[in-house]
């Protein structure tokens, strides 16, 4: 093969290998507008425990005492799986998921609820208040 | 859309990288009539620039794999339409279209997880007419339904983004047990068990036992998800088990397979090289040619082997285009896949939906190119979005559609309960009774405790 048609092969293959780098550039910039636009779906809210906050940032977040519940709370009076946080249409709902000793919304016993800000959420004898998000990262 | 500027920007580099890869054509490539290259042109700049000007309208949250579908689809055209001289492929042009359309229905089934996740049972009643029609139309040694002419049907390709579907879970669902004997399990891992057994079986009784390994890649995936979260840490038993299983399952298939199979599994390429080993023999003399930049388009010999476009376009592409373009066009085909990874899904459900088409993309690519290049047995299967065949690329399109819909999700609530909420039962005032006040269950007192253990957040973790 002739220089000028090698050199015709170099540069287009070297055309894709900068489409494909600007596109996996694009595509890891799409993560931070995508965190955004969960903050709209998600209503931007957190559960806080007395002194932090922690952020909502998927659907189905599980809260309970086992090591990969997503919100993990070491106390015993908490089941290892006790209650599942759903997000729709920008509104959270909390789910008792058979724990021993239930889920309470301001105090009152629930088995499914949907959740309004600065509710009280009580699973076992642990307190958490679903409200907006204050400390963004 | 988020940034506008990134859209055209990426517009603009997809359109250079098929304009160079195009202009290399008309510069090396082999042709009579000029004419032939300046359809191929307005063929994919068209495509690219309809598909650019439409896509916004979808209003996605994210448009990554859309890009790399249009720039890995217009390079599989742009090879196949090289291959042994240049000339307009417009079947692979009408699938091409057919597989964006597909792309579009996948998105919009599955944006919904909570709907697609109810719609459940009607996915394993499509997988039981699937089976059905193989069962009634391809016969015991086939797998297509002849259509005309030039038209054929694989009806099992459909089965994957259908098993991908059934094989995704919510956390939800997985807390769903029964009791069952003395074990707790959930009725639907053991219908998917069953589901996935029978596909197998029909896909060995009709001889198409290429697609089992995708078929199980689909399912290992599905099942390792669904017993490693959230109890993963600790269920180590469920896994060596089914790596057991397998390994037992590979033996037996190996010792019962025909002797065709056989013959391929234990083929020495170079000592029969005019016989079993043929196809392998001249793709890997193909690779060998084309060397990094290879014999430019059209130019190569591999278009004389029989399916140098589908079972070894991996070595086709090679030795007309060189390993280097070969290697990329596989490289796109993985940043597609690991687009979940950069931008995780929002929910468990689209995550393991994610991680059963990366399974089913993976093997298929693993086994055409190393099928082609000797390092296992020749299976037949195609390559994802470049080999030439309408019922492979429709599917692909589809399961890079449920990839796209991972990445923009929809989280709206059912459809029932909006209603309920909006029209509340209206009762006659007639038949009002007062209703005494209830006592809600109120909290129990609580204990003081002196010191509190902190909560720990493990979202994060799960998301990764």
């Amino acid at each position: 093969m002739d220089t000028a048609k090698l050199i015709m092969c170099a540069v287009s293959a070297a055309a894709l290998d900068i489409c494909a780098l600007v596109l996996m550039i694009t595509a890891y910039r799409e993560k931070s507008s995508g965190r955004k636009r969960w903050r709209k779906i998600s209503a931007d809210m957190e559960l806080a425990d007395r002194d932090r906050g922690y952020p909502l940032e998927c659907d189905e977040i599980l809260i309970g005492r086992h090591e990969n519940a997503d919100i993990r709370i070491h106390d015993m009076s908490v089941s290892r799986y006790h209650a599942i946080l759903n997000v729709a249409d920008g509104k959270w709902t909390i789910t008792d998921i058979g724990s021993k000793s239930g889920v309470y919304v301001n105090g009152v016993h629930v088995e499914q609820k949907r959740l309004r800000e600065n509710d009280v959420i009580t699973v076992g004898e642990r307190r958490l208040i679903f409200r907006k998000r204050r400390d963004r990262h | 859309m988020s940034n506008p500027l990134a859209y055209v920007f990426s517009c603009i580099f997809v359109l250079l990288a098929h304009g160079a890869m195009l202009f290399s054509v008309f510069y090396n490539g082999s042709y009579d009539d000029v004419n032939a290259v300046i359809v191929l042109m307005a063929a994919v700049i068209g495509l690219d620039a309809v598909y650019f000007i439409i896509l916004p309208f979808f209003k996605q949250q994210t448009y990554a794999v859309d890009f790399m579908l249009i720039l890995i689809l217009n390079m599989g055209l742009i090879f196949q339409s090289c291959f042994g001289g240049v000339e307009f492929r417009f079947k692979h042009f009408i699938t091409m279209i057919a597989a964006l359309i597909a792309c579009r229905i996948g998105y919009f089934a599955c944006r919904d997880h909570r709907w697609i996740e109810d719609k459940r049972k009607f996915i394993w009643i499509g997988i039981g007419i699937l089976m059905g029609v193989i069962l009634l139309f391809t016969g015991s040694r086939s797998m297509w339904i002849s259509l005309g002419e030039s038209t054929s049907v694989q009806p099992s390709e459909f089965i994957k983004p259908l098993l991908v579907l059934a094989c995704a879970t919510s956390v939800t669902e997985q807390q769903k047990k029964h009791k069952l004997l003395c074990f707790n399990v959930v009725y639907e891992n053991l219908i998917l068990f069953g589901i996935v057994a029978g596909v197998c079986l029909f896909q060995w009784w009709c001889r198409d036992l290429g697609s089992i390994p995708t078929f199980g890649a689909i399912y290992v995936s599905g099942f390792l998800l669904r017993i490693c979260y959230p109890k993963g840490k600790y269920s180590k038993k469920p896994i060596i088990i089914a790596v057991a299983a397998l390994a037992v399952l590979a033996v037996i298939g190996i010792i019962v397979a025909p002797p065709y199979v056989r013959d391929r599994l234990f083929v020495d390429v170079w000592n029969d090289k005019n016989g079993h080993g043929y196809q392998q023999a001249q793709a890997l003399i193909g690779i060998a040619d084309g060397g990094w930049f290879g014999k430019r388009p059209g130019h190569g010999f591999l278009h004389n082997v029989f399916a140098y476009n589908s079972d070894i376009v991996f070595a086709t592409i090679s030795e007309e285009w060189g390993l280097l373009f070969s290697v990329m066009s596989v490289f796109v085909l993985l940043m597609i896949m690991a687009i979940p990874l950069v931008n995780p899904p929002r929910s468990y459900y689209h995550g393991s939906m994610c991680a059963g088409i990366a399974a089913a993309f993976s093997v298929q690519m693993a086994l055409n190119i190393f099928g082609s290049c000797n390092m296992i047995p020749f299976t037949g299967v195609t390559l994802p979005f470049i080999s030439m065949g309408g019922t492979s690329m429709v599917v692909s399109g589809l399961m890079a559609g449920m990839l796209v819909a991972a990445q923009s999700p929809a989280f709206k609530a059912p459809k029932k309960k909006k209603q309920e909420q909006k029209k509340p039962q209206p009762v006659p005032s007639q038949q009002m009774q007062p209703v005494p006040p209830q006592q809600p269950q109120l909290l129990p007192p609580r204990q003081d405790v002196p010191q509190q253990p902190p909560v720990s957040y493990t979202l994060t973790d799960r998301r990764k």
